[in-house]
């Protein structure tokens, strides 16, 4: 709990539960407004050529989310990777782990404050972001319910959780923080190859969480791929976290 | 333009305005109390001013120091 | 009493050996040194006790200790280049410590005042550590490794990189704990080891070459030198000292005439008479103790050889 505290506090002090929420309000709206005043921007940048016929569509509630998630699958990961690469590693690199790890903490604890504090940032910042994207949603396209909205907090909150994860575990493993932040980027692009290759095999594969919330939203059900793709993506996270605790655990803290 | 500035609701856009503006002055401000940066505080303020939303959060990943 | 029994320690890096085989006893409330050059092993074996390294091969145990038990309950440790979280204030990071440490919030707060005056930077205690300077980190850094009361203080380079004032204050610190609790500190200083330590182990490329007291120590590498100064006409004085029975040899150093001797003591005796009768003009009689320095390029000599 002591490790906890300090992680919270040190996000509040180094200004990360300021600017990590504001900074993702910002991914979830930009799109649903820019799209919104798209016909005006074109039209003062010039209008189009003499001609042409540019019908811009009409986008549904569903389609604006899924302007937002594609943001923040972008975007909204490359910021979680970079404020997470250095959590564990950087301690690690600095040599201030020395001092904490000499003390009775144990290994467990350690991990998992870190991994708690640095989720709760990420999911509390998501759920901020999207909450913003849901009222302009409903003032500028049309309604999307409440109920929708959680549901799309639960379901892609659980692949950020994938990436908080996945960041931990290298973080557990190397010292290096831009080698974190490259490996995790690197294992997500990797996981998106396979699962567009044996889309097949992978049903499952917590890459397709964004395209089944879509599939919720159009079909106004919950789809049973994405209860299956929710339950493997929490699976995949709890081993990834015992792994890290493993990893570290056996690890010798001084190099 | 004219016709853009006009077409536009203010109401829609000024809470948008308003986080960049938040996230500028605490770029800022975290700035000027800031020990050591990496790399010069003068180049940081012309990033965090200069270059939108952006800047501030390459300040804040980069910029600080951590530790 | 034995607090501490360290057995055929051994630690590999790759295929570098650090340490090889390091066995010794720690007797309760005792201030050992661990001397020895850079790359020794000095720090391998701080972090081995201290359990941030693991052994190869061997065992650290603590007398009285259960079977299970985490050790590092009963240490403290400052490393040789300590680092703090720089955005806490040196009051925080050591109620942080001894939180850790299991101490309950209210005892961390006043056992973290208690130690911030000890240590003498009670009034930084609200100012980040960021701003601190070397010589008070270093002091943050003993008030931290002990705030939980440790039976065992190790301490790595804790001076060396400290200015002289800074070294002193350090130093008489280092004294006053040494009443209260056992401390094992590393240094290359040797003057350093020689003023605070009841018992020196000296290292050389990992293993351990010599130990024990200063006294011990002392008369076993007692160099039998004796300097000598006169008013004038050394080389003449020279001649006529190798010609005394006792005497091996004698070299000259600037105005300073060294001489040494199969047994010291009837040396002493015959350049003194000797002295007398013939009215020689000496300015200075010096038997000269070995200094650590000797002593330890001495010990290494020795292994060298053997």
């Amino acid at each position: 709990m002591t490790l906890f505290q300090k992680e919270m506090v040190e996000n509040w002090r180094n200004k990360k539960w300021i600017w990590v929420p504001l900074v993702m309000i910002i991914l979830a709206i930009m799109d649903p407004i820019s799209n919104y005043y798209m016909p005006q921007i074109i039209e003062a940048v010039g209008g189009l050529p003499e001609g042409t016929v540019f019908e811009l569509p009409d986008f549904a509630p569903a389609e604006v989310v899924m302007m937002s998630l594609a943001q923040f699958s972008t975007l909204g990961v490359l910021i979680i990777v970079l404020i997470s690469m250095g959590t564990i590693a950087g301690e690690r690199k600095s040599g201030i782990s020395e001092l904490i790890l000499v003390k009775p903490v144990s290994y467990i604890n350690y991990i998992t404050a870190k991994w708690a504090a640095l989720l709760i940032l990420t999911l509390v910042s998501f759920f901020f972001g999207m909450l913003a994207s849901w009222y302009y949603i409903n003032i500028l396209y049309g309604e999307l319910s409440f109920e929708n909205f959680l549901l799309i907090v639960l379901f892609y909150g659980l692949w950020l959780t994938f990436v908080v994860t996945l960041s931990i575990f290298y973080n557990a493993m190397i010292k290096t923080p831009g080698l974190v932040a490259f490996l995790t980027i690197f294992t997500i692009m990797v996981m998106r190859v396979i699962t567009q290759v044996f889309h097949h095999l992978l049903n499952w594969s917590p890459n397709n969480l964004s395209n089944y919330i879509f599939e919720m939203l159009l079909t106004e059900s919950i789809p049973s791929h994405l209860v299956g793709t929710a339950s493997v993506t929490i699976m995949l996270s709890i081993i990834l976290l015992i792994a890290s605790i493993f990893i570290f655990k056996k690890k010798e803290l001084a190099n | 333009m004219q016709e853009l500035m006009e077409s536009i609701n203010w109401a829609i856009i000024a809470p948008f305005i308003m986080i960049q503006f938040i996230l500028l002055i605490v770029a800022i401000i975290d700035l000027v109390k800031a020990d050591e940066t990496r790399g010069s505080k003068w180049m940081w303020v012309f990033i965090i001013v200069f270059i939108n939303i952006v800047g501030p959060v390459l300040y804040f990943i980069f910029g600080r120091r951590r530790d | 009493m034995t607090l501490l029994t360290v057995k055929n320690l051994t630690k590999t890096y790759q295929d570098k050996t650090a340490v090889k085989n390091i066995n010794f006893e720690f007797q309760y409330g005792k201030c050992i040194a661990l001397i020895g050059p850079n790359g020794a092993g000095k720090t391998t074996i701080l972090r081995t006790l201290a359990g941030l390294l693991k052994p190869n091969e061997g065992s650290v145990t603590f007398t009285n200790m259960k079977p299970n038990d985490d050790i590092r309950k009963y240490i403290g440790y400052l490393p040789q280049y300590p680092v703090f979280y720089s955005w806490m204030t040196g009051l925080e990071f050591l109620i942080y410590s001894g939180r850790l440490a299991f101490l309950p919030k209210m005892e961390a707060k006043t056992r973290a005042e208690e130690l911030l005056k000890k240590v003498g930077i009670y009034d930084a205690k609200n100012q980040r550590i960021g701003k601190y300077s070397g010589g008070m980190k270093q002091r943050l850094g003993i008030a931290q490794a002990i705030i939980h009361k440790p039976k065992l203080l190790m301490l790595d380079e804790p001076v060396s990189s400290l200015d002289p004032i800074g070294r002193r204050e350090v130093l008489t610190l280092m004294e006053e704990l040494k009443h209260e609790m056992s401390i094992l500190f590393s240094t290359h200083i040797l003057s350093d080891a020689d003023e605070i330590s009841d018992e020196l182990l000296l290292l050389h490329q990992g293993e351990i070459v010599e130990a024990g007291s200063m006294s011990e120590l002392r008369q076993k590498y007692q160099t039998s030198t004796i300097k000598l100064q006169f008013k004038e006409n050394l080389e003449g004085y020279q001649s006529k000292i190798n010609a005394l029975e006792s005497i091996s040899n004698s070299y000259m150093e600037r105005d300073v005439l060294l001489v040494k001797a199969t047994d010291i003591r009837l040396a002493r005796q015959e350049i003194l008479t000797t002295a007398a009768q013939q009215n020689w003009e000496m300015t200075s009689f010096t038997l000269d103790r070995a200094s650590l320095e000797d002593m330890f390029m001495k010990v290494v000599k020795n292994e060298c050889n053997g």
